[in-house]
């Protein structure tokens, strides 16, 4: 998309597609990374580095699943990721593991990505078919996934099987990387290109050809898989099942996607940057934490540095279209 | 036929069907749903979410979402408690709070238009920070005490003359007049509409995006204050996190309303059948005895039906 406006200059370095392409959000993480690793060397040492990305993995994956409903454009948003993840972990743990006596990884796996699709799918239905508005119909999924696993799983319990308990730490890597290779598979398909057409002007899609209630319905199915990976990871890192926990990571993934640079408008964006606005906001909790300052102030500071991260993004955007026009 | 249903007025008269069917269907299934105690009391819950969802009205209508509603009841909730638990004049903590509230929403609708960010994660931004400013200032334990007005005015036992209904009905009602006579009968309500269904034409029409963001957030934010301070009243003790069932709650009274969330159409007489349709549901599952976590799923899959039927979007086809 961006080799159109180009065809006449020079040919775009590496940096500046990357700045095209995240925004402001590398710059931030850079500072701080920087600003972890001189202000906390000991929690920042390399051998740590495996439990850090642990820790911030479940995160990273919620801003992951976030992204593909959101590129569809015309509001499209999946609010039930948090949920559906918690959803996850909870079948897992409690009914597979702890009722079923089922911890074989062939088995657990599969039947998270099909949950995680499953419900997808029927965001995707609602949201692209039944033509609900996507911030409603996911809003009404989130309701009733909040409330099953609270009524299937009323407190906390249950332990995980040592394979999945390996993925807590630098392991957790390896179902990011999944992630990735799936969407990496996902951009050689012309889907990718009918997604982000559909995400820019659905309308000029749909005259040009483009399925477009399809391309939304298939973009939930993809966030619904990865909640489902993203659903592993925290049962990986929680090690056990907890009901409470899931739903918060909504709105921070909705917020990391949004650093990342991926337009909530749709048609911009891409996973990177939504993994790169993640680890941002995991580093931003790590910094004000070492601060030693109140979690009433780290949530001040929480706010403030999303808000001016995203300003900061519209205003390079605003230079960018400038420097285009001259 | 087709036209009807899908324009506002007729999905305005859904909401209030379903209303209606409701209630007849609590009264029918829960012995003690009609009596009077239970619909005054159903009536002063509808009033406050309604209050609450004023501003989500109007900030839906002009193509935008306000997130930050939860936190700024939450805000005036507290604030307020503590200027009057602080031997404050009452009247002076309402200006106070009311001010501070109009600049919060200024700000949301300021970097929202003026930077041409998605509301969604400004409101939510400024909100947080709201929340964690009221967090520090009362270091998480809020005191202070609702002034006796504020109780009497929003009492389920309360009553207008011989009229068994608190002054927040009447009250209420007088609001609501207001704001649909502003929404369809002033220029402020006109430009609200036109921006809301087609930004570029109302910019050509000399709309000042901007300027109507501004004052629609900063509405928004002044009706989240005045339900956080009748909460108050409700309630009777300030509770931070009092605002929280609202943030999802607004937005489905809104929606099953019959407002589009693509901005440009929308009642606020359908807001209120929607706040009624909302608490009565709310109600009914609990009455028949169910488990809150399964008042919520079944919540979930109420609003997902309700909008289902009214609620639709047209087709992209149909929009060309």
């Amino acid at each position: 998309m961006t080799a159109v406006t180009d065809s006449t200059a020079r040919r775009p370095g590496i940096v500046w597609l990357m700045w095209r392409r995240t925004g402001f959000a590398p710059l931030l993480l850079l500072v701080l990374l920087v600003l972890n690793v001189v202000l906390n060397p000991v929690r920042f040492a390399p051998g740590n580095w495996g439990t850090l990305i642990g820790l911030a993995a479940p995160l990273i994956g919620a801003a992951l699943a976030s992204t593909p409903a959101i590129l569809g454009g015309r509001g499209g948003i999946d609010v039930s990721v948090g949920p559906l993840m918690g959803f996850v972990n909870a079948i897992v743990v409690k009914v597979m593991i702890t009722e079923l006596g089922m911890s074989s990884p062939f088995v657990i796996v599969p039947a998270a990505l099909l949950i995680g699709a499953a419900v997808g799918a029927v965001n995707g239905f609602l949201a692209a078919y039944v033509r609900i508005q996507p911030i409603v119909a996911t809003l009404g999924t989130y309701l009733v996934l909040v409330g099953v696993t609270l009524t299937i799983l009323p407190s906390p319990m249950g332990s995980v099987p040592a394979w999945l308990k390996l993925f807590s730490g630098s392991l957790s890597i390896v179902p990011l990387a999944a992630i990735f290779l799936i969407w990496w598979g996902i951009r050689r398909l012309p889907y990718y290109d009918h997604l982000m057409a559909t995400g820019s002007d659905d309308r000029a899609a749909y005259t040009a050809g483009v399925d477009v209630p399809l391309v939304r319905f298939l973009s939930y199915v993809v966030t619904g898989v990865f909640a489902g990976i993203a659903g592993l990871m925290l049962t990986a890192l929680i090690g056990s099942a907890d009901g409470n926990i899931a739903p918060t990571y909504t709105l921070i993934a909705i917020s990391a996607v949004a650093l990342g640079g991926v337009s909530l408008a749709g048609g911009r964006g891409g996973l990177l940057g939504a993994a790169i606005g993640a680890i941002c906001i995991f580093l931003i909790q790590s910094v004000l934490t070492l601060f030693n300052v109140s979690t009433f102030v780290l949530q001040i500071a929480y706010g403030a540095i999303l808000v001016i991260a995203i300003c900061l993004t519209a205003i390079q955007d605003r230079i960018e279209k400038r420097a285009r026009q001259r | 036929m087709r036209v009807h249903l899908n324009s506002t007025g007729a999905r305005v008269a859904g909401a209030i069907l379903i209303a209606v069917l409701l209630f007849l269907a609590g009264s029918a299934l829960i012995e003690g749903y009609s009596s009077a105690f239970s619909i005054r009391a159903m009536l002063v819950l509808a009033c406050l979410l309604a209050v609450a969802c004023v501003g989500q009205t109007l900030t839906i209508i002009i193509g935008g979402i306000d997130l930050s509603i939860p936190f700024v009841i939450g805000f005036a909730n507290v604030v307020a408690a503590q200027l009057y638990g602080d031997g404050m004049n009452f009247v002076l903590v309402c200006a106070i709070v009311g001010v501070l509230a109009l600049g919060i929403g200024a700000l949301n609708g300021a970097i929202s238009a003026g930077l041409n960010l998605h509301p969604l994660i400004v409101t939510l931004g400024i909100g947080t920070i709201v929340q964690g400013a009221v967090l520090v200032w009362t270091r998480g334990f809020p005191s202070g005490s609702a002034p006796e007005a504020v109780t009497k005015f929003v009492s389920i036992g309360g009553s207008v003359g011989p009229i068994p209904v608190p002054w927040l009905i009447p009250a209420f009602i007088a609001l609501s007049v207001v704001i649909i006579v502003v929404l369809n009968r002033t220029p402020y309500g006109r430009r609200l509409f036109a921006l809301g269904s087609n930004p570029r034409a109302a910019a050509l029409a000399l709309i000042n995006p901007l300027r109507m963001w501004i004052v629609t957030f900063a509405l928004s934010a002044f009706f989240a204050a005045v339900a956080g301070v009748l909460l108050l009243g409700f309630t009777g003790s300030a509770y931070g996190d009092v605002g929280q069932p609202y943030l999802f709650q607004t937005i489905a009274a809104v929606v099953i309303g019959g407002t589009a969330l693509v901005g440009g159409r929308g009642s606020f007489l359908g807001t209120v059948a929607g706040a009624v349709v909302l608490t009565q549901i709310n109600t009914l599952l609990i009455g028949l005895g169910l488990q809150p976590s399964l008042v919520q799923a079944a919540l979930g899959l109420v609003i997902i039906v309700l909008v289902s039927l009214y609620g639709r979007e047209a087709h992209v086809r149909a929009t060309i």
